[in-house]
């Protein structure tokens, strides 16, 4: 069961529109290493968790990412808000404005829209949690590169926010993959899938 | 005010979130139970000025919640801290 809670997780208030940064930074919406993945990845996965803590992370993680991904859309919202066709069309936003004028739509940087190919669910959570620790840094960097591009500090400082929420969730998913391989047979971790060979004794 | 409940919430989030990973943490366990008294007070003082942030907030008129603005809007009401 989710409850909506009526506020952004970080403030954003952004008082400039600048439709070619929101070109960039819609990638975290809908982008490969975008917030809607992370969710959609860590909420998904949680089901074939072996351990509570596994389960409490990943639900956890998963649903600030849903927070994440409403700063991100007002990000976007705020950064295209009252601009006019000819600003559209000098930031290079115009292919994009032709299908979704101003709204919101998950779309990477390059214009492909959101693919679950983006993200992986194997059942596997030793694969899970490798991936999810990789996911945390994609993000990061994405991040990072936002920034070397971003100069308004009413959009950094949210954005430098979030890179720094994918560096604590990161090392939230080590301890659990160091939970997860400290119940696991310790000459071979691979030995068996726990969330799946559970039923065999080894 | 906003700025100052979000302060908090984020702060009770964050152990939250550790304590997944580590249950046994009773020092972190205290904190976050110290957090949440001030969340709690707070957030009463917060929607009585300017509506409810939940859903099931009791005293909360129909009016309130669907009034803007909405937090992707220019933001909560200026920071009057």
């Amino acid at each position: 069961m989710f409850v909506y809670e009526k506020r952004l997780q970080y403030p954003i208030k952004i008082k400039n529109p600048n439709p070619a940064l929101a070109k960039l930074i819609i990638s975290q919406y809908g982008g490969p290493h975008g917030e809607l993945g992370a969710s959609l990845r860590y909420l998904s996965q949680r089901y074939n968790m072996p351990y509570p803590e596994l389960k409490a992370i990943l639900t956890d993680i998963g649903t600030e990412e849903l927070g994440h991904l409403e700063m991100v859309g007002a990000i976007v919202y705020q950064l295209t808000r009252n601009v006019s066709p000819e600003d559209i069309k000098k930031a290079g936003w115009d292919a994009y404005f032709i299908d979704h004028t101003t709204g919101v739509y998950p779309v990477a940087a390059s214009g492909t829209p959101f693919s679950a190919d983006s993200i992986a669910v194997t059942g596997d959570p030793i694969a899970d949690l490798n991936e999810n620790l990789a996911a945390e840094q994609k993000a990061r960097l994405t991040y990072d590169n936002i920034l070397r591009y971003a100069d308004d500090p009413d959009v950094r400082e949210p954005i430098k926010f979030l890179r720094a929420r994918e560096i604590v969730h990161y090392q939230r998913f080590g301890e659990g993959l160091r939970i997860l391989t400290d119940k696991l047979d310790s000459r071979n971790f691979y030995a068996f899938n726990p969330s799946f060979d559970k039923k065999k004794k080894s | 005010m906003m700025r100052q409940l979000s302060s908090m919430k984020f702060a009770a989030w964050e152990l939250h979130v550790f304590l997944d990973t580590h249950p046994g943490n009773c020092e972190a366990a205290k904190k976050l139970d110290e957090y949440r008294k001030k969340i709690e007070v707070l957030t009463k003082q917060y929607e009585d000025a300017y509506g409810p942030i939940h859903e099931t907030t009791n005293q909360a008129s129909r009016w309130a919640w669907i009034s803007g603005p909405w937090p992707w809007e220019t933001g909560e009401e200026e920071d009057d801290d």
